[in-house]
């Protein structure tokens, strides 16, 4: 691996579904000479693209997990992550933005910045990520890149500014011209491996003057040197430009526009010129560690080699042998064989084998330093685990995760399903933070939770193929919260003193609506319950939020503050305690007006317009609330809200509406309250449910 | 309560009455440009939010952004104009009364009222609550519109619903004999009400061109936030 960091890149692609990006990395893959021949996301071929490597990606076309690669490129070595485009996976493609230095963000020019561009970007801005965009399919009928390029200014707030210009559109694509050294770029060979440099066609030379004067003046505002050059009317040389544009991108200030058909192999080698000319190498990137010796003080980090080691796990595969855990070294280097620690448990072990992955092909290497990308055999952990040297306890930010807001009962098919199945869900909980699983104990049906119909459908699915477990699964079921909207006061006494030990504790207080999952105040004075039992009193509280009285639902949202009591020098306990802060609870919640809360998703569906009345109804009809519709082209975009228990089996009655043309995106908005007609409908469910057991 | 006030101090309620916005079928806000019509208009939709009734947007000018910030800013107007107001209570009424409103951006060439039609027709399907008024704001009266303001009257007409039409009139041009503008004048007859909005200094007077009996009624309106002025 190369030791100078200024020649290393950590990118990745990240794209609506279908935006192409699995097909621009086959072909960066290929003009890198990684691979020798290049395989279509769904070719006739039957292999698949190399970056698709799961059996059950191939098949959809869509890419689930992000696959890791490298590859050489002008001296540099090119680390990159190919990120999953449905907004299910996203926790994948949040992992991946937390350890990469720049983003490749690619753009349909037919379909421009759609909603999960729109979703991407906001993650890249959490994590800071800078970015270029790359305008794909220029060949496609409808191509527009320049379209393309306003939309991410208008709709994401990119001051994007396009760096080249298409030579012909649509089915005439033939290259582009460069705006940085004014040439025109052909692409010849059978799969446009030569790069042709040629001059400018004649006819679009005045369009190519202008549209460079239109760049210069964009760039200009991030070097000095560019905009002293440009007043004192000296020449403009290529390389002020692009020092201009590396500072303007680095510092998120511009997002340079590259445009070209990877499918049709045109223009991904100036892509991966401008990969090494404009996104940001390790070193010119801030990391942050909280040193949790030190008061949790947040900690710079620095790419270099000789300081203790800190790295990141951020995914986790089960491969042939063994766990495989993806790592990006923040700082130092590790070694095989050297000792390392891993910050969340304190637990010792020592690197094994480590390699440099090529999608499911690996090689070996001897050491991953810092800024690099690697994976490491045989270690037990979690993915967003830090690893560290023993001499220093640094952890490393944790990832934003959110909670999963459906849930699936799956029940083994046989015995032998059984095994398996417990081995692939240790697994999956393992590598995706948002996929939860547990045990109903009223049932003892093992259920899953996950961020949404596809993303459970997907494990179940891998489960039957990865590990042979087969599972029936029941109806899939939404993770509804219960609250309290109004105070209510409590005073309660648990009290047994019937013979045997007594048991004896009163509380009081009152609880209240709060922001918060759940808040615990104590405001007893005067020792009328002295303060070893408070803890107690909290965890009593604590524990009714895990089932509802109302509906048995998880309860949220609640402040309990507890103002008075009693104690028994003899009959008081913690349990009596416990006791008394349940009955507390139960008292006061039946009379705080409790209320269903269900998931609420962001739906946002992309149509044709002929279909947009029929898509806005579709909406209507399932409680949902549609914030606005869009005619853009020939394309309709309707943003609505719809709570999530009316969106099972939505895409079946999408494509039915629509001949199949309309896609939508779905992602948890917020929780919000149910309606009393819909309530009273959940209740009598659960009371049929009950009475049944 | 604070629907209330909100409703008593619309610059709605004090021009054209607020029982008066949807009795009959077609109303227009016609004013040159950038006086203040869509402004006018959005004020008209939010007494009917603010009285729990649905109303759909139809732009054939504006993309949605631009009109859902139109909506903010118009009810911030209405808020500030009846001075304190809790800003929590203020935000809790906005989320209640926002989703009635459905807001649809339409390219201007290639609009046609069967899409509306589409869409409301979705409602009845799903036996949910008509939207009580269409705001359509954009559509070209410069041109023969004659053919969609057909269409547009059967559409009021089957599904009882009134509608709110934006008229851009030009500085140049002189009002007819009766007071209207040369764009109103051609199809006058189909519409119930008109409100004309005209800048006199730093004010816009609003001119109530038709409402059944009350004609010519003039009131004064501020051209920041379209909120009457108390004479």
């Amino acid at each position: 691996m190369i030791r100078d960091l200024k020649r290393v890149r950590n990118i990745g692609i990240s794209a609506h579904i279908d935006s192409g990006k699995t097909t621009l990395t086959e072909r960066i893959l290929f003009y890198t000479a990684r691979i020798h021949k290049i395989n279509e996301v769904r070719g006739k071929d039957g292999v698949g693209a190399t970056m698709d490597s799961m059996e059950l990606e191939r098949e959809r076309g869509i890419t689930i997990a992000s696959a890791a690669t490298y590859c050489e490129w002008d001296k540099h070595n090119i680390n990159i992550i190919d990120t999953p485009g449905h907004v299910d996976f996203t926790v994948e493609v949040e992992r991946s933005l937390r350890v990469l230095d720049g983003v490749i963000l690619v753009l349909c020019s037919v379909s421009g910045v759609q909603s999960q561009s729109i979703t991407v970007d906001q993650q890249m801005k959490r994590y800071q990520v800078p970015c270029i965009a790359f305008v794909n399919k220029c060949d496609r009928s409808g191509a527009n890149p320049a379209k393309v390029c306003a939309q991410l200014r208008d709709k994401l707030g990119h001051n994007s500014v396009l760096m080249q210009l298409p030579i012909g559109l649509e089915d005439r694509h033939e290259g582009i011209i460069d705006l940085v050294t004014m040439k025109a770029m052909y692409f010849e060979g059978e799969n446009g491996e030569r790069p042709v440099v040629k001059d400018i066609p004649d006819p679009m030379k005045d369009e190519a003057k202008a549209a460079r004067e239109k760049m210069i003046d964009a760039v200009s505002l991030f070097s000095e040197a560019l905009t002293d050059a440009i007043l004192e009317e000296k020449e403009i040389t290529t390389d002020l430009v692009m020092e201009a544009v590396r500072t303007g991108t680095i510092s998120r200030q511009m997002t340079p526009v590259f445009l070209g058909s990877a499918y049709k192999n045109k223009a991904v080698q100036p892509l991966l010129d401008a990969v090494v000319s404009y996104l940001p190498s390790p070193l010119d990137i801030e990391n942050q560690a909280i040193d949790m010796d030190n008061n949790e003080e947040a900690v710079i980090l620095e790419s270099s080699f000789d300081k203790p080691t800190v790295a990141l796990a951020f995914k986790l595969e089960d491969g042939q042998y063994g766990q495989l855990t993806y790592i990006r070294v923040y700082q130092g280097c590790i070694n095989k064989g050297d000792t390392l620690v891993n910050s969340r448990d304190g637990r010792k072990f020592k690197a094994g084998r480590l390699i440099r992955m090529h999608s499911n092909q690996m090689e070996d290497v001897e050491a991953v330093p810092a800024g690099h990308i690697g994976a490491m055999f045989g270690i037990e952990c979690a993915s967003g685990d830090t690893f560290v040297s023993p001499q220093i306890n640094y952890t490393l930010l944790s990832m934003h995760i959110m909670e999963p807001v459906i849930s699936l009962s799956i029940v083994p098919k046989d015995n032998k399903a059984q095994i398996n199945m417990s081995k692939a869900l240790n697994r999956f909980t393992k590598e995706d933070p948002t996929f939860k699983t547990y045990v109903d104990h009223e049932t003892g049906d093992t259920i899953i939770q996950g961020m949404g119909e596809l993303h459970l459908e997907v494990y179940v699915e891998r489960m039957k193929r990865e590990y042979g477990a087969e599972v029936v699964t029941g109806q899939p079921r939404v993770a509804y919260r219960e609250t309290i909207t109004q105070k209510a006061l409590f005073n309660y006494t648990h009290k047994k003193q019937t013979g045997g030990a007594g048991q004896y504790g009163r509380v009081s207080g009152f609880i209240e609506p709060c922001d918060e999952d759940f808040l615990f105040v104590n405001k007893v004075t005067g020792g009328r319950i002295p303060t070893n039992y408070i803890p107690a009193c909290e965890h009593g509280f604590k524990a009714c939020m895990e089932k509802g009285p109302k509906l048995e639902f998880p309860v949220t949202g609640i402040k309990v503050t507890l103002e008075d009591g009693a104690y028994h020098a003899v009959d008081s306990s913690d349990m009596a305690f416990k006791a008394a802060a349940r009955g507390g609870f139960l008292e006061a919640y039946a009379k705080a007006k409790p209320v269903i809360k269900e998931p609420i998703m962001k739906v946002v569906i992309e149509t044709p317009n002929e279909f947009q009345g029929s898509c806005m109804g579709l909406i209507n009809q399932r409680r949902g609330i549609i914030q606005g519709s869009q005619e853009e082209g020939v394309m309709s975009v309707v943003e609505s809200q719809v709570p999530l228990s009316e969106m099972f089996g939505f895409s079946t009655i999408l494509r039915s509406a629509t001949q199949g043309k309309a896609q939508f995106t779905m992602e948890f908005s917020a929780y919000k309250q149910v309606p009393q007609s819909v309530a009273e409908e959940i209740v009598k469910k659960k009371l049929e449910e009950k009475s049944k057991k | 309560m604070l629907k209330k006030d909100l409703i008593l101090k619309s610059p709605v309620s004090r021009t054209i009455g607020i029982e008066n916005i949807k009795d009959g079928r077609f109303g227009a806000v016609i004013s040159r440009a950038g006086v203040g019509k869509t402004s006018f208009l959005v004020q008209i939709a939010l007494t009917q939010l603010l009285m729990n009734e649905k109303v759909l947007h139809v732009s054939l000018v504006e993309p949605i952004e631009k009109i859902n910030l139109r909506y903010n800013d118009g009810y911030t107007n209405l808020i500030d104009s009846i001075g304190y107001v809790d800003p929590q209570k203020a935000l809790r009424l906005w989320e209640d009364i926002y989703p009635n409103k459905v807001g649809i951006s339409y390219n201007e060439s290639t609009f046609d009222t069967e899409k509306i039609k589409d869409y409301l027709k979705s409602f009845k399907k799903a036996d949910l609550a008509m939207p009580s008024i269409i705001i359509m704001d954009g559509l070209n009266f410069d041109k023969d519109v004659s053919g969609s303001l057909e269409k547009l009257d059967q559409l009021s007409r089957e599904f009882s619903v009134f509608i709110w039409f934006s008229i851009k009139s030009h500085r140049e041009e002189k009002l007819c004999d009766d007071g209207y503008p040369i764009q109103l004048e051609t199809y006058k007859d189909k519409f119930d009400k008109a409100v004309f909005l005209n800048p006199v200094e730093d004010k816009i007077e609003a001119v109530i061109l038709k409402d059944g009996a009350r004609t010519d009624k003039a009131f004064r309106l501020d051209s920041a936030t379209m909120m009457a002025i108390e004479e």
